[in-house]
């Protein structure tokens, strides 16, 4: 069975392939948004040279890891489970001879693939040219970093197709899936760096799930956690995603039972 | 541009530009109508909205807890930057978010049938798909004026500030259509790399969020004299908070914002002319 997922994987992998334009206009993008912050930061660290242990370069190379990493763990506006709800050809996928959520996961595991190596290591090389931002960290966090990336690409996928699913209910959640992703992000760092939250908001956002999509990867990589707390770390982020993946199985099976098809 | 020879044809002019703002109005009123028939939908859109981009504004108050200034700019006059900016693209987004889909317009082959009425086809464009929960980030725009100048003890209004806040929201909105028109127009070329408009309109959005002296001086000539959204924006703020302009531009450069807008949009509205003589049906 784990041949045919593969494949599934493959499949959305070529797919993706074909949007060379579409790519390369969101590459633009992801750098353009980079160099904004990395303008905002400069001059706000123009006054003072560190905060919370972050200083300029740190703080740089975070919003970059963000900009890289952003695509493969949550894509902004994807829909295309919801727009198979909505149009009823989700039963095809659901009468597939596989399980549902496996199907999906291995489908978004391709595209993650894709855009780490065609959209997340270009966007750091931009920043590297624009910035001057060099390599980061030692190369023995790499391997930790590679792991918690992984992490939260699970949790990313598991996040989306839960968020698609509330289409099951209401038909046009597009307005829901935008605001709960903007949360998502805005709690990993994404908008403000969260080493660079106050405290109160910062030891709010380490216990919620989202702290497991951006953030973890981009401190292990810059050694802003000591190596003890790594493990933890990396629990902490597991945890998270077999929870969330047990609650959107929950979901999809609860749907599953309820779905209605008009046919005609 | 025709040269108005005598009266009558003068009246003629501005009857048709009447008659147009008249068909664009009722387009969208039907819109609303429409949207309102789900009410509850429409309040859960407007509220979403609302609270995406409350968070984006929250953004600005976190980066203050750890720095005092950005570069000369505290946090209430760079709130009342980002308020300023959030209602002008409100009002472009709300207007013309026809322009939006219109790579989707084309290539579904609607456009011909656009151009086959006998009415403006850039009325008809900018008027297919209003949305009301565009209304969102325009309340939260108002909302984060009023807590800006909570922020500015220091600040006071005066007839000549309330001018030149109003005249920059008004000719942010149109400085941000125009950006919003020439995305559309490249779509007569090519279909593909549609996704690049983003970057002057919401990243121009973003970007002009913050104080434009933060930025290198390519970029603030780009946006100064190339795309001037910074007139819509920056400058009738800087104005406002008596701030010095950049490339020591005289501080009232805000009242000839208007026609830089102005200005702007007719260059569009040219280009798109140029495209819609040029334009060939994708076919099917």
């Amino acid at each position: 069975m784990w041949r045919f997922y593969l494949e599934v994987a493959r499949t959305a992998f070529r797919r993706q392939l074909i949007y060379r334009w579409a790519n390369l206009a969101g590459l633009m993008t992801n750098i353009f948004f980079g160099a904004v912050f990395s303008y905002v930061i400069i001059g706000l660290f123009h006054a003072h040279s560190a905060v919370n242990g972050y200083n300029v370069l740190d703080t740089l190379r975070y919003t970059w890891l963000v900009q890289s990493m952003i695509m493969i763990v949550l894509t902004f506006g994807w829909y295309d489970l919801m727009l198979t709800i909505r149009s009823g050809a989700v039963i095809s996928d659901m009468s597939k001879p596989c399980d549902f959520y496996w199907y999906w996961f291995s489908r978004e595991c391709g595209r993650d693939l894709y855009f780490l190596i065609y959209r997340g290591i270009p966007t750091y090389i931009a920043g590297i040219l624009l910035f001057g931002l060099g390599v980061p960290g030692d190369w023995r966090y790499w391997p930790a970093f590679l792991l918690s990336l992984a992490l939260g690409s699970c949790f990313g996928i598991a996040y989306r197709v839960l968020y698609n699913a509330i289409a099951f209910w209401f038909l046009e959640a597009r307005g829901i899936g935008t605001m709960v992703v903007v949360v998502a992000l805005f709690f990993t760092g994404s908008y403000v760096p969260v080493p660079l939250f106050p405290h109160w908001l910062l030891v709010i956002a380490q216990w919620l799930p989202f702290n497991a999509l951006l953030n973890v990867p981009a401190e292990i990589l810059l050694d802003n956690v000591p190596a003890g707390t790594i493990a933890f770390e990396l629990a902490r982020q597991f945890v998270w995603v077999i929870v969330f993946t047990l609650l959107v199985r929950l979901v999809i099976g609860r749907a599953a039972r309820r779905v209605i098809v008009q046919g005609g | 541009m025709a040269i108005i020879a005598d009266k009558a044809t003068y009246r003629r002019t501005i009857d048709n530009v009447l008659s147009d703002i008249r068909l664009y109005f009722r387009l969208i009123w039907m819109q609303i109508r429409s949207q309102g028939q789900y009410k509850a939908d429409m309040f859960v859109n407007i509220g979403t909205y609302f609270l995406t981009t409350s968070l984006e504004f929250a953004a600005v108050f976190l980066y203050f807890a750890n720095f005092s200034t950005l570069l000369g700019w505290n946090v209430g006059e760079v709130a009342m930057l980002y308020a300023v900016t959030s209602i002008g693209f409100g009002f472009s987004e709300m207007f013309g978010a026809g322009l939006d889909i219109f790579p989707d317009t084309i290539r579904l082959g609607e456009f011909d049938r656009v151009l086959l009425r006998p009415v403006s086809a850039l009325i008809q464009i900018a008027s297919s798909d209003f949305r009301l929960r565009r209304l969102g980030r325009i309340t939260q725009g108002i909302v984060a004026l009023f807590i800006a100048t909570a922020f500015l003890p220091a600040f006071h209004w005066t007839l000549l500030k309330v001018a030149a806040m109003c005249i920059g929201i008004a000719s942010g909105t149109i400085l941000f259509l125009s950006v919003w028109l020439l995305g559309a127009t490249m779509c007569f070329w090519t279909v593909e790399p549609t996704e690049l408009v983003n970057i002057l309109t919401y990243g121009g959005r973003d970007m002009l969020s913050y104080p434009l002296n933060i930025y290198n001086q390519v970029m603030q000539r780009i946006f100064l004299f190339v795309v001037p959204l910074a007139f819509g924006t920056f400058v009738p703020v800087s104005y406002m908070l008596e701030k010095s302009l950049p490339f020591g531009l005289p501080n009232n450069l805000v009242f000839a914002s208007p026609a830089v807008a102005i200005a702007f949009f007719l260059a569009a509205r040219a280009i798109w002319q140029f495209g819609v003589r040029r334009y060939q049906s994708t076919g099917s």
